[in-house]
């Protein structure tokens, strides 16, 4: 029988039976501060959002006393609705297109060599952590009216196209912020498959698609899942890209929300919208978590 | 690379990358060119957008005065709190340590414009001014879950039978823990420390709501420059910006694993 040393340590050692004791004053102590900190800002802050919410509106006072469920009701015009549509619909395909651009990126990192991997990790993450804004002032000098992609169109012979605010360039822009969102949850999903299947699917005469379909789509599916819950999440509560690459008269509920808040001052109106959407939000993302979990335990043979 | 992968995959990829990184290569470039116009490719080279960005009060101000100052402070006290929190929910064992943890990541579930949206309220009804201040207690609530994710990753990384054999021999509990826990975390420590700062330092979302006429941080400085169409100073402002986090980011992965930070 081999001895192992950390049970001996442990049989030994009055360690544990002691901090077993004073474990309780001592994670309240660790955990406590950054608890209090979130309570205070972040629980109580939605909140305030909440009891907003159910304030009656009146552009002439700033907050009014009272119940009412008219800010929820009104999420029901026409206008909300289609507000609510367009926002969803650009979501829908800025995530499609992340599949498609991400999944042969995610297949490619996950079976290149560490070095090759580590520069391609780099090169994904970087762009993520530069400000959006930047990014997206990037896009206005690239789609332009005498940008990169009409000089181009131009020396072609081509009429120029108009890029600049119209939902196009919002999709472009939000699949360039959000595509790593997409590549990393599949990247470690395909990285957890091993490459001997790959082989014995081919083996077995499976040409690479035919390998790619049956194989890795199956045994990744929790990871494009996460993937698409993500980056549809982030793609719904966008601001940054409509406001500034957008048309202007066709928003997404992020402006929305900015404007009732900033512009408009109609708080209660903001913040029924911005309740629903943090709980659509979160439910999505409760989905993404429950499907890698599964995957988690399924893997373990639980 | 297993064999028979297609040949169009290598250059799908290329393709990719470079549609990933136009924008920023682009900024990069107009920073550098000599024309008002947002030029590229650029017709030339010159540094003059660089001195316009040193030379202007409010870059200067939103640069060095808000965005590196509160970005300091948050990655500061984010590590503060990160850290004792992450070695509470790794290192011991209570009811409900779960559910604190998944309380503890929440503020990355939240989208940012909604919490800014929040934030902003919640200093209305209390009728707190903005100031480097309201906006550096919003920055800590999105900084401090990469720290606790990167510590927690560095402390189940590590035995714990190291600071028991330190507490056997005859260590007290504190000081096994700042004289080989501490130490041995350091990597993972710096690298959500780094993290922390990087999100505070390009934060948009929260700073839209929170930062006021005297607290502009950089980049919605750049924001309302590029809806009152500025010229290339934003480029310039854009490019450091960029230089500053690429380098970060190199720093990360030399130091500890890239992939568990984002």
């Amino acid at each position: 029988m081999a001895i192992d040393p950390a049970s001996a340590i442990k049989s030994v050692a009055p360690v544990e039976v002691s901090h077993r004791v004073r474990a309780r004053p001592t994670w309240t102590l660790l955990t406590g501060p950054y608890a209090l900190f979130l309570l205070v800002l972040l629980i109580v802050p939605f909140a305030n959002v909440a009891v907003f919410s159910v304030h009656p509106y009146s552009p002439t006072h700033v907050a009014l006393s009272g119940l009412t469920l008219d800010n929820y009701a009104k999420l029901f015009d026409l206008y909300y609705l289609r507000l609510f549509g367009r926002t969803a619909r650009l979501g829908l395909i800025t995530t499609v297109i992340c599949v498609l651009l991400g999944y042969p990126l995610a297949y490619w990192l996950a079976r290149a060599r560490p070095r090759l991997q580590r520069l391609g990790l780099f090169l994904l993450i970087m762009p993520l952590m530069v400000s959006a804004v930047i990014r997206i002032f990037g896009w206005i000098v690239i789609l332009g009216r005498k940008g990169l992609v009409n000089q181009a169109l131009f020396a072609l012979g081509l009429e120029p196209v108009k890029f600049l605010y119209t939902e196009t360039a919002v999709v472009i822009g939000l699949v360039n912020i959000l595509l790593p969102f997409m590549v990393l949850p599949l990247m470690a999903a395909i990285e957890r498959i091993p490459p001997s299947l790959e082989e014995a699917a081919r083996n077995l005469g499976a040409n690479w698609l035919q390998m790619f379909r049956r194989t890795i789509m199956p045994l990744s599916l929790p990871g494009l899942i996460s993937g698409c819950l993500l980056v549809f999440a982030e793609s719904i509560s966008a601001f940054v890209t409509p406001a500034l690459i957008g048309n202007p008269r066709e928003r997404m509920a992020g402006q929305q929300i900015y404007d009732m808040v900033l512009v408009s001052f109609n708080w209660p109106g903001a913040s029924s919208l911005a309740l629903t959407l943090v709980l659509l939000t979160l439910l999505l993302l409760f989905a993404a978590l429950f499907a890698t979990r599964r995957a988690g335990r399924l893997e373990r043979g639980a | 690379m297993s064999r028979g992968t297609p040949r169009l995959l290598l250059p799908f990829v290329g393709l990719v990358y470079i549609g990933l990184l136009a924008p920023l290569v682009v900024v990069i470039a107009v920073s550098f060119g000599p024309s008002v116009a947002f030029e590229f490719p650029p017709s030339g080279l010159t540094l003059r957008w660089f001195a316009a960005f040193f030379a202007s009060q409010s870059f200067v101000t939103s640069f060095f005065r808000i965005s590196l100052v509160i970005g300091l402070i948050a990655a500061a006290l984010a590590t503060l709190l990160g850290t004792a929190g992450a070695v509470g929910l790794v290192r011991f064992r209570f009811f409900g340590r779960e559910a604190l943890e998944t309380f503890f990541l929440a503020p990355l579930l939240v989208p940012q414009i909604l919490l800014g949206a929040a934030l902003y309220l919640f200093y209305a009804r209390l009728a707190m001014p903005a100031s480097i201040w309201t906006l550096l207690c919003g920055h800590v609530v999105i900084c401090t879950p990469f720290v606790i994710r990167s510590v927690t990753a560095g402390l189940v990384g590590m035995d714990p039978r190291l600071e028991e054999a330190a507490m056997s021999l005859g260590a007290t509990r504190l000081q096994a823990f700042f004289k080989v826990t501490l130490p041995l975390l350091r990597s993972s420590l710096l690298s959500g420390a780094i993290f922390a700062f990087i999100i505070s330092f390009s934060d948009i979302n929260l700073a839209l709501f929170l930062s006021g006429p005297q607290s502009t941080s950089l980049p919605v400085q750049i924001f309302s420059q590029i809806q009152w169409q500025g010229d290339p100073t934003i480029a310039a402002a854009s490019t450091l910006q960029i230089l500053i986090i690429g380098l970060l980011i190199l720093i990360v992965q030399r130091i500890f694993r890239l992939r568990l930070m984002v």
